[in-house]
């Protein structure tokens, strides 16, 4: 199914969702590069992957998914420090020209570095990739209960943790 | 607040891929060699199909390797050969035996049944 056109058509219509899904939970732009070119490389290489797919988006989420889990374990990024995720954590958003919303985009970006990465996981398919609970837990190889509540826990803490910031602007 | 506040964070826009980037991927994808659709099939474990290759590569070397009992060989071919003088020397010696032993063979000892099984065979008949 998948021959060059194809990857690039696959290219065109998924990149984005994939960058900035890989790159909420890597926060490293190099790693999301790594990841992204294998998910490419392993696309061209076996074509016969996508066959029985019926949602290229999800199928691509959870490829991307599993490879940077893979590359949490072996470069040990549960481990980096705290710093470091908040320096990279301001390139996730697009800049706004409006300094209060470019501030809540900054401590947003600060808060979901903050979240587990399972549950960092979760708040990005369902808000950014308007996922159902069920898709994302098909993603993510979990329950959907497991899913829902995850989700609950990250926006809890999403909401503690940007109130007074969020008050603000509105 | 729950589906504003949800909201809100929804419309913040992600950042777009590097534009660059594009090109690096699809050509460091495209340069890749489609793999061959055997080395497909035997993809969801190569290595244990490695192993269980070894194995039985092992095993053939083996088997191959350790040599044949000259013991065994000579036997069979002697079966083959000489199994009629073989018939013809066991004869002779039951024969020889035969009459060495008459009459000496003790006479069998009556055994009495046992309680238990002269019950059993009661019970049997009737």
């Amino acid at each position: 199914m998948a021959s060059a056109p194809d990857i690039e058509r696959l290219y065109d219509n998924h990149a984005f969702a994939l960058f900035a899904f890989l790159l909420n939970l890597l926060r490293h732009e190099a790693d999301v590069q790594d990841v992204m070119q294998e998910i490419f490389v392993k696309l061209t290489k076996r074509p016969s992957l996508l066959a029985d797919v019926r949602d290229e988006r999800g199928f691509l989420l959870r490829l991307g998914h599993n490879l940077a889990i893979d590359l949490m374990r072996r470069r040990g990024t549960r481990e980096r420090n705290y710093e470091e995720l908040a320096l990279q954590s301001s390139a996730l958003f697009a800049e706004s020209g409006d300094p209060d919303e470019q501030t809540f985009r900054q401590k947003l970006a600060q808060a979901l570095a903050e979240l587990p990465a399972e549950q960092r996981s979760v708040v990005h398919l369902k808000l950014w990739e308007n996922m159902t609970f069920e898709a994302i837990a098909d993603a993510l190889e979990i329950s959907p209960n497991t899913a829902a509540s995850r989700y609950r826990y990250g926006i809890d803490k999403l909401r503690e943790r940007l109130r007074p910031i969020y008050d603000e602007i509105q | 607040m729950n589906d504003d506040f949800e909201n809100h964070l929804r419309s913040q826009p992600m950042r777009e891929v590097p534009p660059h980037w594009r090109s690096r991927i699809l050509s460091a994808a495209q340069t890749e060699p489609r793999r061959p659709r055997w080395l497909e099939w035997l993809w969801p474990a190569p290595q244990a199909w490695a192993v269980l290759g070894a194995a039985w590569v092992l095993i053939l070397a083996f088997y191959l390797a350790t040599p044949d009992d000259p013991a065994s060989g000579r036997s069979y071919a002697m079966t083959a050969e000489s199994y009629g003088a073989l018939e013809r020397e066991q004869l002779m010696m039951a024969k020889l035996l035969g009459s060495s032993d008459e009459g000496e063979a003790p006479a069998a000892v009556p055994v009495a049944p046992k309680p238990r099984s002269e019950r059993e065979c009661k019970q049997l008949a009737g």
